[in-house]
């Protein structure tokens, strides 16, 4: 190669990753946020003016769990973790015992205690209130799953990060429902805009008297049950038993964390 | 009515935890890094001649504790690679992130205790050269040493500190749940820094010097010092635990389950064996006269301050937050975050002292006190 046209190469070689390195530094330029906000993707913006949220009205739940599996086919939930799941309790003592379900999906709270503990900003809260991750940011240091008072968050094996109910927003930016209440079969888990008073959930928050779990872990959330016994409200840190079947029937339970109450 | 013991559960799933046996690690090597850092300050900065011949050593020590901590947290993540989102992302949480806080007091207290270390050292080096150090630059670099400590001490409370903010900033989980985490951590931290210390200071004056000797009066001195360290936990823990179990809203349930359930591991263990029998040897003169006596303190507070890590980072986790009772937690052997990663972590420890120790003259200027004292 003649010298002259070995200087052009390097004067080219070098301007090239001048421009390139300039390119990336402004790609990953510090941000308050993360680059999927700051560049207005619509999947974390959310829709403006609204406020998504559920009710779950237990009178209706037969604990069918055909919303668990309804989940775990949408969003293709890895073996042995759950976005929503609905325990089964039984209450009083004998003879006056009758039993219990518990659909449990994230809440996603106005004041989310996953949220504020991300040191990465891939989990955030979308205008419209849904608690989503960003599974291309997260670093998996788990500080959210510990964060949130409602075990509702997960490390999904496949991505490596922290996951957990996104309350189907796929499915909702496109005006459908989420998926574990379009197959909910007694119809006790309503899904809509807790910012429109006409909508569904808001008339049934204004009819009847509802709660949340665990009031007391000032988590402020959004998604509400109408007739929960004051048993299982808190979740009270009760006696050992507990029987993980999909566990057992996965010949899992001896994991790195199993539960201790079998 | 109690509602609880009314309640059965009969079917619901394991939720998943994220953290394992790294994390109890990490926290004994950042808390002990600190407790070496204060040790080596009694001399620098405040001035306390009894402890000027460890000052070096253990500023050292701290160093090396700091540089290897670090790699527990790398290898806890679930992504290692994605470090560089860290910095780039997520500012709006600065304020209520511990983890943010966290990451840059991880950088920026190795980086001063190297400062200090090379200012410490500096007549030694520059010696080395064949230059010579002038009582002008003696004097400079004395102030420059005083200057770096005293803006490191709050450097090493707040990069041990923290981590008791991460686990007190966890409301959902009781056994994190308290303000006093941060100064709990501190506390236990001076027992294992101290108990490390103990324990390394002998082999390396017996082995490594050229005086070969162990100055007895310094080891009963630090067991004195530990077991003053373990009076100041034992009052801590005192308040946090009497002040949780007893008049705690529900969350003293949860505590009366796990302590109830973890007696032996905690009580007998961690409290009676690795905490009060140190104690005692350090103030009853007998043993703290006997090198052996003081030894088996040293090893039994550092081990004992590890346990009581585990028992708290992996002892929060086990209680349950939507189902019953404890959870179960079996380490892997072999992988991420497993018994090998620790195992690990320690030979980078060991293999991060011999090239410290090796690099800087601490045996030089250890020898200066042991000599002129003759
Ligand atoms: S339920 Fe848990 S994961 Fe969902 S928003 Fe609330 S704190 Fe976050
Ligand atoms: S695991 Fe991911 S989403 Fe959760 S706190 Fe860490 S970085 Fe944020
Ligand atoms: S809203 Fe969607 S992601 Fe959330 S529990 Fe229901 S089906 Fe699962």
């Amino acid at each position: 190669m003649p010298s002259k046209s070995r200087r052009e190469f390097v004067k080219k070689a070098t301007s090239l990753i001048g421009v390139s390195t300039l390119a990336s530094t402004q790609a990953h330029a510090l941000s308050l946020t993360n680059p999927g906000r700051d560049a207005k993707d619509a999947r974390y913006v959310g829709a403006e003016g609204k406020r998504f949220g559920m009710v779950i009205d237990l009178r209706k739940c037969v604990g069918c769990q055909a919303c668990t599996s309804a989940c775990k086919s949408e969003n293709k939930v890895p073996k042995e973790k759950f976005r929503t799941y609905v325990p089964e309790y039984e209450l009083g003592s004998y003879p006056n015992v009758r039993k219990a379900f518990l659909p449990q999906l994230c809440n996603h709270c106005a004041e989310p205690s996953c949220v504020s503990v991300c040191p990465t900003g891939a989990t955030f809260a979308r205008k419209d209130g849904i608690v989503v991750v960003d599974n291309e940011i997260c670093w998996g240091c788990g500080y959210c799953i510990n964060a949130c008072p409602y075990d509702k968050r997960y490390f999904n094996p496949i991505t490596n990060v922290a996951d957990k109910c996104t309350l189907c927003a796929h499915r909702v930016d496109h005006g459908l429902l989420p998926a574990c209440v379009e197959s909910c079969v007694g119809g006790a888990r309503v899904f809509g805009d807790l910012n429109d008073p006409s909508s569904h959930v808001s008339q049934l928050l204004s009819t009847f008297p509802a709660t949340v779990l665990k009031p007391a872990s000032g988590t402020k959330p959004r998604v509400f049950y109408i007739a929960l016994s004051g048993e299982i409200q808190s979740l009270p840190y009760s006696n050992g038993i507990l029987d993980d079947a999909v566990r057992k029937r996965e010949g899992a339970l001896h994991k790195e964390w199993s539960s201790k109450g079998e | 009515m109690d509602f609880g013991s009314l309640l059965h559960t009969i079917s619901s799933i394991t939720p998943d935890r994220p953290w394992g046996i790294d994390i109890p690690n990490y926290f004994w090597f950042t808390g002990s890094s600190a407790a070496a850092f204060i040790i080596s300050s009694f001399a620098h900065v405040f001035g306390m001649k009894e402890y000027k011949p460890i000052a070096g050593f253990s500023l050292l020590l701290a160093f090396v504790l700091l540089v290897a901590a670090p790699m527990n947290l790398i290898d806890d993540l679930r992504q290692p690679g994605r470090i560089i989102n860290f910095f780039f992302y997520g500012w709006e949480n600065f304020p209520t992130s511990p983890m943010k806080w966290g990451v840059l007091l991880l950088m920026a207290y190795p980086l001063l205790i190297l400062a200090e270390a090379i200012v410490l050292y500096r007549p030694y080096f520059t010696m080395k050269k064949g230059a010579s150090y002038t009582k002008e630059q003696e004097e400079k670099d004395h102030r420059l040493g005083v200057l770096l400590g005293a803006i490191g001490i709050p450097l090493a409370l707040s990069v041990h500190g923290y981590t008791g903010y991460i686990l007190g900033a966890v409301h959902a989980i009781p056994l994190f749940h308290t303000p006093i985490m941060p100064i709990l951590f501190l506390a236990s931290a001076m027992v294992s820094g101290t108990g490390l210390l103990i324990i390394l200071l002998p082999i390396f004056q017996k082995f490594f010097t050229d005086f070969k000797r162990i100055d007895y009066a310094m080891m009963q001195r630090l067991a004195r010092l530990l077991a003053w360290f373990i009076v100041i936990d034992l009052v801590i823990r005192f308040f946090w635990l009497t002040f949780a179990i007893t008049f705690n809203n529900e969350e003293k349930y949860a505590l009366k389950l796990f302590f109830g359930e973890n007696f032996w591991e905690v009580l007998i263990v961690d409290y009676v064996i690795c905490l009060l029998v140190p104690m005692a040897i350090g103030f009853i003169r007998f043993f703290s006269r006997s090198l052996k006596w003081v030894l088996f303190a040293g090893v039994l507070s550092a081990i004992g301050v590890w346990i009581f890590r585990w028992n708290t980072v992996i002892g929060g986790q086990s209680i349950g937050k939507t189902t019953p009772f404890l959870l179960e937690y079996h380490p892997h052997v072999f992988g991420f975050d497993s018994i090998l990663s620790v195992v690990s972590n320690w030979s980078l420890l060991i293999a991060l002292i011999a090239a410290i120790m090796a690099l800087f003259p601490w045996d030089k200027e250890m020898a200066n006190y042991y000599t002129k004292e003759q």
